[in-house]
């Protein structure tokens, strides 16, 4: 769930840009599968004129969406696209993306430290071969009311402390949760073992006495917020949520809790079906420039990975996203703690 | 001729009365159907507005049902000592009631009674489970606190309603409620101290209580519900509901444009119009109306919809329209029909008046003519009769005096004998036919002896007057069929027809002598005349009129020449 996604939503998913002044069949055409934003047509266009070629883009909603389409044709379909990095190892493991020549995109020099280690980003690289380029980023810190909180939240933890109750809101989905709560329990946040399942369950059986409501929708929680006097809120949606609040008025603060926030990556990838690898390595550097980089940054309000946020902390801990141990396992728990179950009833299950 | 006045003047009534019932059945249809149309959509905006209405009071009741419900003194004592053992008998107590409520009540999912401490944990709960009820025991009631409403139903005051937003009821152990669409109505239970110890929340079937709504409309009609912001809650097509469960929003004012302003609450009902419906490709026709729902701050609404394939709401008119062509059709050969008959009405009497006048110019014959008519016609008629009149009359004297012109040419205008050129036509005539018969005629010319001393002693008059009496002597000593004439003076000429033989001529003669020597009484004086007769008989004395006439002439002379007063005939 992020919010440049759900607000894209209203807008058709599948929308293809036409070009105007579509070029002659002859010039050569870069298929560009995207998500809403990211490649708004005033910059496609300078890359067209750039290159002297044709770029088709086209938008999705979801990644669900994202992997039908990447699917089909054995990614012959599109030659470059974006998903992010629990998403991206699906692709590198059907062989539906390609290794990069990172000399053909010289911007990678220019992006932040944490984005140039990239052995260290989980579920990009594969035997020292690179597969995707980061591109933009959300994590999900602690909104906190600035009126109730003499000093800043320092850990998630905060989100169970009972001096809240009722005041807390948390976010209605079941992986994010799970990940969070077998963090706090000194665990892995994707790889929770069987046995701790029950534990986790229970946290968050305490999560939900402790909260006031789990919400949804970024406006949701603007209303919320302050309809019943929330002290502290996990924020789903990053900075862009934290952006929402200050708009409608709220004293609040962003915090990167002590354990790591986790976050969203959004990676570009070419496909194995690519017609022209260069020209789609071209894409990807021409999307790492600090211009088109910083666009997005003001048009979408994401972070990039080139200019740093001045409101970040290059020492924040960000763990991106990886896929979990057993998502429908999560989702089934969920729902019964969710649906208000007792602690004696969930460890039955 | 080929197109008559007749002809022409029954098209133009006929035409005229085709164009007027045509048009006039035109524009009856276009107003009718406006009307009908109009009135279509009046109805459909009535039956929203009705199933509404309905709506409203149903949730109106259901919110008194939870009222009744948290008014109960148990369910106020059960939420404050629900940790006592000795609160089990009021528990069953209550459930029994929510049972109760529950069998009365098909539209309802669920009936709870839930704690407002304790994390929102459920005291009593009795759900719908297929065609049963269960009471949930113990250890499976849950916490609810989290929900809300459950949290904001709390907030309230004694009496307030709240009604929840209308969502898929996702919650684990609903039985028949789950991942059912369910409005949740619920009140607070409040002490007599005014703390609140809880709440009262009734689940209802959307599509149950809906059910019971729609069940009165016809079944053309279709069902939409949605949301204030226009998700779909109901839909004929249930894949088109609840699509923002899916994170897509599937929203009224897509599938209907106009409905976005009933959303945006710029207006508070809609009928769509049919002639914009027809250019749609779905061909329906609906109506919405937005229903503020509760009086809780959350300012909740939904836009209620009922469409009508566009065939059906038209197809009133479309009958009308039918019955129209079928009228217009009549009247037109009504039309025809008295077209036709006009038109003989005003020809009749005009072919007669040209048969008349043909009859009469072809032979002078005044037939009869419509000359009663008290309009035009008869005015024509009465001058045309009046002008044949005239002619007929005219015709009649030129005939007479052409008449009397021929007679005054063909006889002596003193004695009234023919004339020499009658005469001669006769003799012309009479010696054809004889010679065809092979009879004989006689000639005879008559001369009047010592005329010329007559005239000279006695005066014109006198001699004109014997003349007329030798005429006359003459004339009497014929036969009828024989012919006496004047040549010019005092000479005479008698055509005997048929005669056996010259003595039968000579008698006559004789006799016509004789007469003449009778003494004549003219004019006081007494006179005797006699005359010279020659005879000539054909074929024997000529054998044409010429050589007749001459060998009479001779025999004349020597009648003259012997001494006067003598019959002669010729001799060779």
């Amino acid at each position: 769930m992020r919010l440049r996604r759900f607000t894209h939503r209203l807008i058709a998913v599948l929308a293809v840009s036409v070009v105007l002044c579509a070029p002659a069949r002859a010039v050569e055409t870069l298929r560009v599968l995207a998500w809403p934003g990211y490649a708004d047509s005033d910059l496609v266009q300078a890359f067209e004129k750039r290159h002297g070629v044709h770029v088709e883009v086209s938008f999705v909603g979801s990644d669900d969406v994202l992997r039908e389409k990447v699917r089909a044709n054995q990614g012959g379909d599109f030659d470059v696209f974006a998903a992010n990095t629990a998403e991206m190892q699906y692709y590198i493991e059907e062989r539906l993306v390609a290794p990069l020549q990172l000399d053909r995109i010289p911007n990678t020099a220019n992006q932040l430290p944490r984005f140039r280690n990239l052995q260290a980003i989980h579920g990009i690289t594969r035997q020292g071969e690179v597969f995707a380029i980061p591109y933009t980023y959300s994590e999900m810190g602690l909104i906190y009311d600035r009126k109730q909180f003499r000093e800043a939240p320092t850990s998630m933890a905060a989100l169970w402390d009972p001096r809240y109750k009722g005041r807390v809101l948390a976010f209605d989905a079941s992986s994010h949760n799970f990940s969070v709560a077998a963090m706090l329990l000194g665990g892995s946040p994707f790889q929770i073992k069987d046995r701790e399942f029950d534990k986790v369950a229970e946290r968050l059986v305490a999560l939900r006495r402790n909260v006031l409501t789990f919400y949804t929708l970024p406006e949701e929680s603007v209303e919320l917020f302050r309809e019943h006097s929330v002290a502290l809120l996990f924020a789903n949606y990053g900075r862009q949520q934290f952006k929402q609040l200050r708009d409608a008025g709220a004293d609040v603060g962003y915090v990167i809790p002590r354990e790591g926030a986790l976050a969203w990556l959004d990676c570009w990838a070419v496909t194995r079906g690519a017609g022209n690898k260069p020209l789609a390595e071209s894409w990807i550097n021409y999307m790492l420039e600090s211009g088109v980089s910083g666009e997005l940054t003001k048009r979408q309000g994401l972070s990039n990975t080139i200019a740093a946020d001045p409101l970040a902390n290059e020492t924040d801990k960000l763990i991106w996203l990886e896929p979990v141990e057993d998502a429908k396992r999560r989702a089934a728990l969920w729902s019964h703690i969710i649906s208000g179950d007792l602690p004696g009833k969930l460890r039955t299950r | 001729m080929r197109y008559g006045i007749g002809f022409k003047l029954g098209v133009l009534f006929a035409a005229f009365g085709i164009l007027a019932s045509g048009l006039t059945g035109y524009y009856s249809y276009s107003s009718s159907r406006a009307m009908l149309l109009a009135a279509s959509e009046r109805d459909l905006l009535t039956a929203t507005q009705v199933l509404g209405r309905n709506m409203l009071v149903s949730l109106g009741a259901i919110g008194k049902d939870a009222r009744l419900l948290a008014a109960l003194p148990r369910a106020a004592k059960i939420s404050q000592f629900s940790k006592s053992a000795s609160i089990e008998e009021d528990t069953k107590v209550l459930a029994t009631i929510f049972n109760a409520m529950l069998e009365t009540h098909p539209e309802y999912f669920q009936i709870r009674l839930i704690s407002a401490d304790m994390n929102g944990l459920e005291l009593v709960r009795v759900d719908r489970d297929g065609k049963s009820l269960t009471r949930v025991m113990a250890g499976d009631l849950q916490e609810k606190g989290h929900h809300p409403y459950v949290f904001e139903t709390l907030r309230l005051k004694h009496g307030d309603i709240r009604l929840s937003k209308i969502e898929i009821n996702h919650e684990e152990g609903a039985h028949s409620g789950l991942n059912k669409p369910t409005l949740r109505v619920a009140t607070p239970v409040i002490a007599d101290n005014g703390r609140v110890l809880g709440l009262i929340v009734i689940n209802v079937d959307l599509n149950g209580l809906f059910g019971l709504l729609k069940a009165d409309l016809p079944s053309a009609y279709n069902l939409y519900l949605s949301n204030e912001a226009g998700d779909f809650l109901i839909h004929p097509d249930a894949t088109r509901t609840f699509g923002f469960e899916q994170g897509r929003r599937i929203l009224v004012q897509d599938d209907f444009e106009p409905v976005a302003e009933v959303v945006q609450g710029k207006r508070e009902s809609i009928v769509m119009n049919i002639e914009a419906a027809r250019m749609q490709q779905d061909r329906l026709v609906a109506a919405f109306v937005r229903l503020p729902l509760g009086d809780t701050a959350e300012k909740r609404a939904v836009i209620i919809g009922l469409s009508q394939p566009l065939e059906h709401v038209v197809r009133e008119a479309t009958r009308l329209g039918w019955y129209t062509i079928q009228i217009v059709l009549v009247f037109s050969g009504l039309a025809l029909i008295l077209a036709a008959l006009v038109s003989r009405v005003v020809t009749r009497p005009m072919n007669a008046m040209v048969q008349a006048i043909r009859s009469f110019s072809k032979e002078r014959v005044i037939s009869p003519m419509p000359t009663g008519r008290k309009d035009e016609i008869g005015v024509l008629a009465r001058s045309f009769h009046d002008m044949q009149k005239e002619m007929v009359e005219y015709l009649t004297e030129l005939k007479d005096s052409r008449n009397i012109l021929e007679h005054i040419a063909r006889h002596d205008p003193l004695t009234g004998l023919p004339n020499r050129t009658l005469f001669y036509d006769r003799m012309q005539q009479a010696i054809i036919q004889a010679r065809r018969d092979k009879t004989r005629l006689a000639l005879m010319f008559i001369d009047l002896d010592q005329f010329k001393q007559i005239n000279d002693t006695l005066g014109h008059h006198t001699g004109d007057l014997l003349l007329k009496a030798v005429a006359d002597r003459m004339q009497q000593c014929v036969r009828e069929s024989d012919t006496v004439g004047r040549l010019g003076g005092d000479e005479f000429v008698v055509l005997l027809h048929f005669i056996e033989g010259q003595q039968d001529a000579l008698l006559v003669a004789e006799k016509i002598r004789q007469a003449v020597n009778q003494p004549f009484d003219l004019d006081g004086h007494a006179l005797v005349a006699s005359v010279s007769i020659g005879v000539a008989i054909y074929p024997e004395h000529g054998r044409d009129e010429m050589q007749l006439s001459v060998n009479a002439d001779r025999a004349m002379y020597l009648a003259k020449g012997n001494g006067r007063n003598r019959v002669h005939p010729y001799q060779n």
